[in-house]
């Protein structure tokens, strides 16, 4: 049974240019993720996982390569095009949340509605019921400063979910967070995957890595193992299952 | 609409980012300030420089001749003693002349017991009340017969005039100009102040005969006002009155004239080329004053962007173009001088509003500058934002989150 790719990525490259020093993060990277799949990517520190983050992400450019995201041939589109892409089909969460300071959570969950093509006529409901999936209903009026870590980084979760994209990027989600705090997130992750969505994590933590159900990992740029995890629990309602590889 | 959206994020932008705001805003409501005032101010001096103008009671077929070479007002040599009463009556000769006063003037104490005060001393000839058009309040103006026998009479213009009496009659009572008595006769209408502060009533008359042969004591004339019959005259005049001051005086062929005119047209021309120089110089002044408020414009968004350096980040991470972001920073730029050029205008017209209340400078407020500063506003706005906003949206997405 073959599941449409979301994302295919092939032999890609990253070279980054600094005043002449050229440092090659990713060298050959080919990865392709079926629709609701859930990934993680562990590897050493400096690996290049959040730089494969940003590609897949559209946040930057590989050197080469090609990378065919839900269909469309990355490489090919303008900036224009790229935003729509970030704005509708892909949600991110950072380790470091990167919230809007001072803007109270309600409006920094609707911040990717600002950047829509037409603004749905429901936004404020749709914030609501985000917020509330998280469980942080009774605190959207709160800032960021006025939240804990976790309750920051469910924020975050909801702000990736606004526009329902398909893909969630998470980069160490868990990396600012206790253990419990961690748990928490990790088991929203794993609701949402069971819901459909394709979810990628990067992570240090192999408790982390064990919620996917594959786990690639990164070393020197390069993909070193890529093997099904074996205590992925298939509790999950999505009938989209196996890999295209 | 996308633009609506933008407009709003950069005014929540501003309201969380109140410091810098406060900064940007301070910097144009000053440079927007100093505009309005400065301006305010060249108004105001152009209209007391016009003032002075009508009161030195030029009528447009008269003009005056000074003794000494040099512009209007300002003679080169103060010590010119050429000018004698045999130039006047030669000019009173020529035709078209209608009215010739010939006249001395000097800077004198005068004194009255114990009260005295110095003020401008002027010899004339009788015709001077005609030809200035000023009249006598109180007594009789200086008359032929004053001047025929040089007798000791003043008339007192109205600042002396209280200075040395207060509310008391000065008619009849004698003063000292000098060392030398003299008997009030008459007293001028009180004209007041221009608004530059310049008092045409600070003056005293005595007969030409009197002060050239009793006070100060000297045969030149320190000028000669001539009355045509004509403003249309007054051209073919001042040749003709050029030709017998040389004529008169010995100058040679390549001398230069030992005298001047003054003439309406001639101080209208002096003083459109002091505007013109003084619009020079408030434009210049105002230019660098917004260019100062546009470089604190723009240096804060620049540090501002590297503070938000986040925000415009996650922006970009859920949907932001590049436009967006140019939209959002130069939104707020513009809004923070159009806010700071409302501001500085108002500080700009309590400022110049002030200067004119307490006669520290003359002001005069017009609509032009508050225009400008509307105008100045979204300019510097738009000039000194773009350049932070484009840097804003060309931030890689991927660095701007590292
Ligand atoms: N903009 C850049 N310019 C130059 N080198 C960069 C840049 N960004 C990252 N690198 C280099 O690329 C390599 C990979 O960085 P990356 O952030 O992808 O690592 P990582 O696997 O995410 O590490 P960590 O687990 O510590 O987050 C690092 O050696 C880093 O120094
Ligand atoms: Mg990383």
């Amino acid at each position: 049974m073959t599941v449409p790719k979301v994302i295919d990525i092939e032999s890609i490259y990253k070279t980054y240019k600094n005043e002449g020093l050229e440092t090659e993060v990713l060298k050959g990277i080919s990865i392709s993720v079926g629709e609701g799949d859930y990934i993680s990517i562990v590897g050493p520190s400096g690996a290049g996982k959040s730089t494969l983050m940003t590609i897949l992400g559209c946040l930057g450019q590989a050197t080469s390569g090609t990378y065919l995201l839900d269909g469309e041939e990355v490489g090919e589109l303008n900036d224009r095009q790229l935003s729509r892409i970030r704005n509708e089909k892909i949600g991110f969460v950072f380790q470091a949340f990167h919230l809007l300071p001072g803007v109270s959570a309600f409006d920094n969950v609707m911040m990717p509605l600002v950047y829509c093509n037409k603004t749905p006529g429901d936004a404020e409901e749709r914030v609501e019921r985000s917020l509330n999936r998280v469980g942080l209903g009774h605190r959207m009026g709160h800032t960021p400063g006025q939240l804990s870590g976790g309750e920051q980084q469910r924020v975050t979760i909801a702000r990736s979910l606004i526009n329902d994209p398909k893909i969630i990027l998470a980069d160490e989600p868990t990396g600012n967070l206790d253990s419990k705090n961690g748990a928490e997130i990790m088991a929203t992750f794993d609701g949402l995957n069971r819901e459909g969505r394709t979810i990628i994590i990067i992570t240090h933590d192999l408790a982390v890595a064990e919620h996917a159900r594959r786990i690639l990992t990164l070393r020197d740029g390069q993909i070193v193992s890529d093997k099904i995890n074996e205590t992925f629990q298939e509790s999950r309602t999505s009938p989209a299952r196996a890999t295209a590889e | 609409m996308r633009l609506f959206r933008n407009l709003a994020q950069a005014l929540r932008g501003l309201r969380l980012n109140k410091a810098n705001t406060f900064l940007m805003t301070l910097g144009v409501m000053i440079g927007i300030a100093s505009l309005t005032v400065i301006v305010s101010i060249g108004e105001g001096t152009k209209s007391k420089v016009l003032n002075r103008i009508t009161n030195l009671g030029f009528g447009p077929e008269s003009f005056s001749v000074m003794s000494g070479a040099g512009r209007l007002f300002f003679g080169r040599s103060r010590n010119t003693t050429s000018m004698t009463l045999q130039d006047a009556d030669d000019i009173r000769a020529m035709p078209h002349v209608t009215i010739v006063v010939p006249r001395q003037r000097k800077r004198m104490r005068i004194i009255n017991k114990k009260e005295f005060t110095t003020t401008r001393v002027y010899g004339v000839s009788p015709e001077w009340q005609v030809a200035r058009g000023w009249t006598v309040v109180d007594g009789a103006f200086l008359s032929d017969m004053d001047m025929d026998r040089k007798r000791k009479v003043i008339v007192l213009g109205a600042t002396p005039a209280y200075k040395l009496f207060g509310e008391k009659d000065p008619l009849g009572k004698k003063i000292r100009v000098g060392q030398v008595f003299f008997e009030v006769v008459g007293l001028l209408e009180k004209k007041g102040l221009t608004e530059s502060g310049y008092d045409p009533d600070d003056r005293a008359l005595i007969p030409l005969s009197t002060s050239m042969s009793r006070l100060f004591r000297q045969t030149h004339l320190h000028s000669i006002k001539v009355v045509t019959t004509h403003p249309g005259r007054v051209k073919d005049t001042m040749a003709g009155v050029t030709q017998i001051l040389r004529r008169n005086h010995g100058l040679s062929p390549l001398a230069d004239d030992d005298f001047r005119f003054v003439t309406p047209e001639g101080i209208m021309q002096w003083v459109t080329e002091s505007e013109q120089a003084l619009n020079r110089m408030l434009f210049l002044i105002s230019t660098v004053s917004l260019l100062v408020g546009g470089i604190v414009i723009m240096n804060i968004l620049l540090v501002s962007i590297r503070e938000r350096i986040h925000e415009i980040g996650v922006r970009r991470c859920f949907g932001a173009r590049r436009s967006d972001i140019t939209q959002q920073f130069l939104f707020e730029s513009i809004f923070v001088s159009l806010l700071g050029g409302a501001m500085g205008a108002m500080l700009g017209w309590t400022l110049s509003t002030g200067l004119k209340r307490f006669d520290l400078l003359p002001t005069k407020i017009t609509w032009d500058p508050f225009i400008l500063a509307f105008l100045f506003s979204v300019i510097v706005g738009l000039v000194f934002g773009i350049h932070p906003a484009r840097k804003a949206a060309c931030l890689n997405p991927d660095e701007t989150l590292r």
